[in-house]
C-alpha cells in the first residue's frame, strides 16, 4: 500500500502553467489557513494556557504570604513589590473564590495575581484601597466583576485584620435607596456616600486614561478622603482594551484576626 | 505547503504520520511556549490598569 501512494521517482511528468498556478493559489490558501488557525490558537492560549501558569505562580505567592503571616511578619507598612500582600474573597463568585492580591500593577505582577496599586490606602485605610486584576486569562480573578450588585461583599484578609467592604449603590440605585434595597440585610452600612463623593456609584466604565478613579476620591484627585474605599480596575469588554470596568466599594466592618475564625461575611456566604 | 511537507517525509506511511504529528506537536510548543509569551505583551488587549 505505502509503496504505491509514495511519489513516483524517477522523471516527473512535464509541469504545465495551470499546474503552477494551482500550486501557488493552494499554497496561498494553505498559508492563510495556517494563519487564521494560530490566532486561535492565540486565543486559546490567552485564555487557558496563561491561566495554568498563573494558578501555579498565584500558588507560591499564597504560600509564600501564608509564610510571612505565620512568622508574625507582613505587618509593615510598605509592601516589597510583586510580593503578597492581602488575600481577597469575594463571596458572590463562590466560596472558594480567593486571590493573593501582590504589590505592584506591572504586568509580570499582574500574571501572578491582582495587584495593588502603589501609593493607594493600604486595605482598611482611609482613603481608597486600588487594586488592579486581569478580566481574561491569567487566573481572570476579576472576570465577572461585571456580575457584582450593590452590596456585595468584598473581603480582604491582611496579617492582622478582617476589612468587609461592600459594593456602593449602583447608578439609578441611589433614589429611594432608603426605602428600596437599603432595607435589605447584607447592604447595613452601604448607602449613597454624601459631599465630595456624591458621583461614586458602584460600579463605572471609565477610559483607560481616567487614573482618578483610584483617586483616594475617586474622580477628585487632591481632594482629602473622609471614607475608606476599596475600587477594583479591569478591562472592558472582555478581550478588549478600550475602556476599563472600576467597582468602588466601601468598607462597613473590619475584626481583629483571632485564630482560625473566618468572618460571618465568608462562611454565611452573604 | 503541506503537501510539500508530506512527500518529503522519508519513510512508509505510518512513520511520515508519526513524523507529521510530531512536526505538529514541535510547532505548538514554540507557539505556546515561545512566540505567544513574546507576542502577548506588545498586544494591547491585557491593559487593566487605569493610567
Amino acid at each position: 500500500m505505502s509503496h504505491v501512494l509514495s511519489p513516483v521517482r524517477g522523471s516527473p511528468p512535464p509541469r504545465r502553467r495551470g499546474d503552477r498556478v494551482r500550486t501557488t493559489v493552494r499554497g496561498l490558501g494553505e498559508l492563510l489557513l495556517t494563519a487564521g488557525l494560530v490566532v486561535l490558537l492565540f486565543v486559546f492560549y490567552e485564555a487557558y494556557v496563561t491561566d495554568w501558569t498563573s494558578a501555579q505562580k498565584q500558588r507560591q505567592a499564597t504560600a509564600k504570604l501564608d509564610d510571612t503571616w505565620r512568622n508574625g511578619r507582613g505587618l509593615v507598612d510598605r509592601p516589597v513589590k510583586g510580593a503578597g500582600m492581602a488575600k481577597m474573597y469575594v463571596p458572590a463568585f463562590g466560596p472558594d473564590f480567593m486571590f493573593t492580591v501582590l504589590e505592584g500593577t506591572d504586568q509580570d505582577v499582574l500574571a501572578v495575581g491582582p495587584g495593588h496599586y502603589p501609593g493607594t490606602a493600604s486595605p482598611g485605610q482611609l482613603g481608597n484601597f486600588g487594586v488592579a486584576g486581569h478580566r481574561v486569562g491569567k487566573g481572570s480573578p476579576f472576570n465577572s466583576l461585571d456580575l457584582l450588585s450593590s452590596c456585595d461583599a468584598i473581603v480582604i484578609e491582611t496579617a492582622d485584620h478582617w476589612y468587609v467592604y461592600r459594593v456602593l449603590p449602583l447608578q439609578g440605585e441611589s433614589d429611594g435607596w432608603a426605602a428600596g434595597k437599603g432595607t435589605q440585610p447584607q447592604c447595613r452600612g452601604v448607602a449613597p456616600l454624601p459631599g465630595r463623593y456624591a458621583n461614586v456609584v458602584g460600579k463605572t466604565i471609565v477610559l483607560p486614561n481616567q487614573v482618578d478613579v483610584i483617586a483616594p476620591v475617586p474622580g477628585q484627585p487632591g481632594r482629602a478622603p473622609v471614607n475608606r474605599l476599596i475600587t477594583l480596575t479591569t478591562c472592558n469588554p472582555q478581550f478588549s482594551a478600550r475602556e476599563r470596568l472600576i467597582v468602588h466599594g466601601v468598607l462597613v466592618t473590619s475584626y481583629r484576626k483571632a485564630d482560625g475564625q473566618r468572618p460571618v461575611e465568608l462562611t454565611a456566604g452573604a | 505547503m503541506y503537501s510539500w511537507i508530506w512527500r518529503h517525509l522519508p519513510g512508509s506511511r505510518a512513520v511520515k504520520l508519526l513524523e507529521a504529528l510530531l512536526l505538529v506537536a514541535a510547532v505548538l510548543t514554540l507557539l505556546m511556549l515561545v512566540v505567544f509569551p513574546w507576542v502577548e505583551p506588545r498586544l494591547p488587549f491585557n491593559e487593566v490598569t487605569a493610567g
